[in-house]
């Protein structure tokens, strides 16, 4: 009898589970980890061929400009003005690293690159090593210098992808639970019987939202002391990254019954809109993926900002974009809202 | 007339749900909507409280239309079947939350305590009330902008004899106010003494409307509750 009473506890469990969409994630989960794992591991054989920027007119080892053609399954070259032009390629990903003349080696190379510790750089080391050894056998490295754009060291260096974190841990995971509690629990219905409109109560959310997100992050610098930043671009794409995803949390609580069911959805938002922009860094198709995502103009930014010395001014489309798609998120919430939809 | 419907009706999947219904309603009607389970009085009220929004028809209230919800609210108490609070904030935070929202002075919340004799509890968290002063609560609380018109959703559903009584009581009180009352019930003869009017929802439809001795003399009854 025992048994039986727990079988069938079991099952109901079992059914709650599957009425509530927590099961999806049994699925999910695992499929977007196999399809995450795919896409970055497949970096060094399917997009194996490093792009290296070479600044015209330097005076490069003849065993360089003589082999890199021949190579050209490994390293793709493309010729640069200057070495600010490479910078600005660099900074827009359209190559993998620059090779400019080491200041502090003379004859030597220093090879640019965005982080120093990212797999693209080894990949260029690995490649011009192998390229030396054919051309010149045991002769000194060609590169004798390896400088990172990204300024700051690695916790720095982790720190947008933190923020994103945060972002849509609040964004994604806080916001539509407690939506969907109020709505589970008839509080909005019962807030909406007094003669506030429908968009206040939307935007007492956001800037519940806001706060959390706010707050969060200005703790995080607090206890990491992450230095100084240029902070009005910082503070623009922290107000625009949390208005946009607050406004989506609560988009996502409101396409829910319960508390359960928005956890669920949450986590299905959660986890594609941070792993390709996080990781995005360590695989050439994330990369070309994740600037599809919302996520991407939050966190490309913020690395631009607060790795690279980025400024607001050139980001104009990001952060646009983010107050635009809040804007969207916004208004299909009121409309939700107006049809009492799941209410 | 302080209510007046037309055809308004609410369909869920294409069967459940509020035929096309229409009546009006006087300033001071004690009315008790009756009805099995699934007869659409639930449905009724929470379109008049807008709870959820109507497929068709029109409804005022003192003249202002269903749809205009912030106008419709000042003249519209709404008390739910479950008591629909802030669980884990107290008595008084809950009353001040809604006061401040309907724009109501907080000595309001003082007044309303004392009538529902709620003092000793004020600083109680809702949850751990029964669900009688729950529903006190939750009475008072659709009483603080003090609206001419009170709709009450089975607001005996689930409460000892003592309790259904002290309700009875308080929408006897409240009736003596002046309010018009319109409450949806499944025991009718409970209501016998109580309402000024009978309304019988069946499936959905309007199947009778009238005072409560007509209904009482009516076959209806014996057919619906036989």
């Amino acid at each position: 009898m025992m048994m039986k009473n727990i079988l069938v506890l079991a099952f109901n469990d079992l059914a709650i589970a599957f009425r509530n969409k927590t099961f999806f994630l049994i699925l999910f989960i695992p499929l977007f980890v196999f399809v995450s794992l795919d896409l970055v591991d497949g970096t060094r054989t399917e997009a194996g061929r490093v792009r290296i920027g070479l600044v015209q007119g330097h005076a490069y080892p003849s065993g360089i400009t003589g082999n890199v053609n021949a190579a050209d399954k490994l390293v793709e070259v493309a010729w640069v003005q200057n070495e600010a032009e490479g910078v600005r390629l660099l900074k827009e990903h359209k190559i993998d690293g620059m090779l400019a003349g080491d200041q502090r080696t003379p004859g030597g190379l220093a090879l640019l690159v965005l982080k120093k510790d990212a797999l693209r750089t080894i990949a260029i080391v690995q490649d011009f090593s192998a390229l030396q050894k054919t051309a010149e056998g045991n002769n000194p490295d060609w590169i004798t210098d390896i400088r990172s754009l990204h300024q700051g060291g690695v916790q720095r260096e982790t720190l947008p992808t933190w923020i994103l974190m945060l972002v849509l841990l609040i964004g994604f995971i806080i916001l539509p639970a407690q939506v969907a509690e109020e709505k589970e629990k008839k509080l909005l219905i019962a807030l909406l019987q007094t003669p506030i409109h429908e968009a206040q109560w939307l935007i007492a959310k956001l800037i519940l939202g806001m706060v959390l997100i706010i707050t969060a992050v200005l703790f995080l610098h607090l206890l990491g002391g992450f230095g100084p930043v240029h902070l009005p671009g910082y503070i623009a794409f922290i107000v625009a990254g949390s208005y946009c995803f607050s406004a989506y949390g609560i988009f996502l609580g409101f396409l829910c019954r319960s508390q359960a069911s928005a956890r669920t959805l949450g986590v299905i938002f959660y986890l594609p809109h941070l792993l390709p922009s996080a990781m995005s860094d360590v695989s050439q198709k994330l990369t070309s993926i994740a600037p599809l995502l919302p996520s991407y103009q939050l966190y490309e930014p913020l690395q631009s900002i607060l790795l690279e010395g980025g400024r607001l001014a050139d980001m104009t489309f990001d952060w646009v974009y983010l107050l635009l798609l809040g804007s969207v998120m916004f208004f299909l919430s009121y409309l939700l809202m107006k049809r009492r939809w799941l209410m | 007339m302080q209510i007046e419907i037309l055809n308004l009706a609410k369909l869920y999947d294409q069967k459940r749900g509020l035929a096309p219904i229409s009546f009006e309603v006087s300033k001071g009607e004690l009315i008790a909507i009756i009805g099995h389970n699934g007869a659409g009085k639930s449905t009724l009220l929470k379109m008049l409280a807008n709870w959820i929004v109507p497929d068709g028809g029109t409804a005022t209230i003192d003249g202002i239309d269903l749809k205009n919800r912030i106008a419709v609210v000042r003249k519209v108490g709404f008390i739910p079947e479950e008591p629909n609070l802030f669980d884990f904030f107290s008595v008084e935070y809950n009353l001040k939350l809604f006061a401040a929202l309907s724009q109501t002075p907080l000595t309001r919340v003082e007044e309303i305590l004392g009538e529902f004799d709620l003092v000793s509890f004020r600083m109680c968290k809702v949850q751990s009330l029964s669900k009688g002063l729950k529903q006190r609560v939750n009475i008072g609380r659709a009483l603080l902008a003090d609206p001419p018109v009170l709709l009450l959703d089975e607001p005996t559903s689930g409460l000892d004899f003592e309790m259904t009584r002290e309700i009875y009581r308080l929408l006897r009180a409240m009736h003596g106010a002046g309010k018009t009352i319109l409450f949806t019930s499944h025991r009718p003869e409970e209501i016998k003494s109580l309402a000024t009017r009978i309304m019988v929802l069946h499936q959905g439809s309007l199947v009778f409307d009238g005072y409560p001795d007509e209904y009482f003399q009516s076959d209806i009854h014996e057919k619906l509750y036989a």
